[in-house]
């Protein structure tokens, strides 16, 4: 038996996985399977976007979290073997899928940004190692070669007219002993900043809480949204986290980055690795930003950011 | 009387890693330090032995040289410290670390509670956590910012991209947590004192019987490479003129 796997909890990752787990089934001439939450209506959808069979994982009660999916994902792979099995890197994603290949005593390659076949046909997976610092290539030398993917690694799939496949439901998982007493959908009080064309973020440069909003009429000059680093979030309590950027938070990947009062530690950098252009602003010259952007304004960001939103708004850019 | 267990490791600090002109990953001049969420890992098992009444147990696996790890951690607060230490046990990959842990810990010491940092600053995998808990075969909770114990039972409240989800779970059971549960505590120079009175207990690769072989193969490994332009502007009005149209030439604003 064999077969690329994918799993994902959501249906965005989904599509990123059935392209790049359909580009590998196919460089190594197997079946794509897609292990699904949702019901048989579904199943079409992922069948029409690469998948040769659809697994259906069954609803679970209130009080079950994702991981009570773990032994049956796993008794699956035992019986059937498959060669790759990718999972989509969302927290529960990567959590479910650390569970899942020590059931099957395999390696995974944790937030994968990069795959590809080597020589050997076996699946070479690049990572992040060092706060972002580094790149590692991994092989897994156990069967399947499992990776979690970040969202937004690859492109989705597109939708191929006229497919067929298999759909297939899974058994019941048995009741987990982790009850899930409530849950806080959470609430977004701005635009979500993996979305924004352009993210302004804000450092420990910032005097006090009250000068972001300066910061924040940037953002809207630039059609962008605001983020931070940090200690903005952690010690100085003036953002939310869910607008922290970096390699163990938020990792944005939009045209134009600007760091304001940003020292740029490593951590933070490789939260922007991927934006089209980096700016900083920074009264320090030696600043490690410096070095990870493309334009930066050493000066004090009190007399920089009025200059800089006064020549906004002159060139016509304010909206 | 809860038995507590936190895991650390001891990595090279991040700060200090730098390229070579090749490209390749210059660790010659590097520092090493406690993992940073391991640190809140230790803090949150001292916080609930002093809230709840207890015993916390650090342990570690690593090479010889992550000895100076040891004090630094009891430091912190634990009672004592299991040190699993072998030359080959320099660069574990996930499995392994989660293996030569479970073994040591599922023998050897007595736990209601285990708690590890999210992910190691070096590697963060994010896989020690799950996968200890599996070879222990006790349930995990991971990610979790808030953590409380009612009637032998843990209440976790932990932070997932949808928003918040609040698990339980019967002890035995195994936390992750996030580096906002709490602000680890900075060690004073009666807290270092104290720490070289503390139990020690070093463990090594004869004491272990199981088979540590490494599933995952690292390849290859080279420095991140940034690709940045670097232009610098100075900042008065020309300057930030000078800066605006740079960005508009580049199509970074429209």
């Amino acid at each position: 038996m064999s077969g690329v796997w994918i799993f994902a909890e959501n249906r965005e990752q989904s599509l990123e996985l059935l392209n790049i787990g359909g580009e590998l089934a196919s460089q190594i001439g197997t079946k794509l399977v897609n292990i699904i939450l949702g019901d048989n209506g579904q199943a079409q959808d992922y069948i029409d976007y690469g998948a040769d069979e659809v697994w259906l994982l069954p609803a679970l009660g209130p009080d079950q979290t994702l991981l009570a999916y773990a032994p049956v994902i796993a008794d699956e792979a035992k019986q059937e073997d498959p060669d790759i099995f990718l999972v989509a890197g969302t927290l529960r994603g990567k959590e479910l899928a650390a569970i899942i290949a020590s059931s099957l005593d395999t390696g995974l390659a944790s937030d994968c940004t990069f795959l590809k076949l080597g020589a050997d046909n076996k699946l070479e997976m690049e990572r992040l190692i060092f706060g972002g610092a580094g790149i590692q290539k991994v092989v897994c030398s156990t069967r399947p070669q499992m990776a979690t993917i970040p969202a937004r690694t690859f492109e989705p799939a597109e939708m191929k007219a006229g497919r067929e496949g298999i759909k297939r439901e899974l058994p019941t998982p048995p009741l987990s002993p982790l009850k899930l007493l409530a849950r806080q959908n959470r609430v977004r009080e701005s635009g979500d900043i993996r979305e924004a064309q352009a993210v302004v973020a804000v450092g420990r440069g910032i005097e006090k809480k009250e000068d972001i909003d300066m910061i924040r009429e940037l953002a809207d000059i630039l059609g962008g949204e605001i983020g931070c680093t940090r200690p903005i979030t952690e010690e100085k309590h003036w953002l939310p986290e869910d607008l922290c950027i970096g390699i163990s938070a938020l990792e944005v990947k939009p045209q134009l980055y600007i760091g304001i009062g940003v020292s740029g530690q490593i951590q933070h950098v490789a939260g922007f690795r991927d934006a089209r252009i980096v700016c900083a602003i920074n009264k320090d010259e030696n600043a490690p930003i410096f070095e990870a952007s493309d334009y930066g304004i050493v000066g004090d960001l009190y007399e920089v950011i009025p200059r800089l939103l006064a020549e906004l708004k002159k060139s016509g850019r304010a909206n | 009387m809860i038995n507590i267990v936190s895991c650390f490791k001891w990595v090279i600090d991040e700060a200090y890693v730098r390229a070579t002109s090749s490209g390749q990953i210059d660790l010659e001049s590097v520092d090493y330090k406690i993992s940073d969420y391991d640190r809140n890992a230790i803090e949150e098992a001292v916080i609930i032995k002093e809230k709840y009444g207890g015993d916390v147990t650090a342990v570690t696996v690593g090479s010889p040289e992550a000895s100076k790890s040891i004090k630094n951690a009891l430091s912190r607060g634990p009672d004592r410290a299991y040190f699993i230490n072998d030359t080959s046990f320099a660069d574990l990959e996930p499995s392994q670390t989660a293996a030569i842990l479970a073994d040591v810990i599922g023998a050897q010491i007595k736990y209601d509670l285990i708690i590890c940092g999210e992910g190691s600053s070096d590697l963060y995998a994010r896989q020690i956590g799950p996968r200890l808990a599996h070879k222990l075969g006790i349930p995990c909770i991971c990610f979790v910012q808030k953590l409380e114990i009612k009637d032998n039972q843990i209440i976790a409240e932990r932070r997932v991209e949808a928003g918040i989800e609040i698990i339980t779970v019967p002890m035995p059971a195994l936390v992750t947590v996030l580096s906002d549960i709490n602000s680890p505590r900075v060690p004073g120079l009666k807290d270092t004192l104290a720490a070289s009175k503390k139990p020690v207990v070093n463990i090594g690769k004869q004491d272990l019987s199981g088979n540590y072989d490494p599933k995952l193969e690292t390849r290859e490994t080279r420095a991140a490479s940034l690709k940045r332009s670097c232009v610098k502007f100075g900042s008065e009005a020309q300057d930030v003129s000078g800066f605006v149209q740079a960005l508009l030439k580049a199509g970074a604003i429209r």
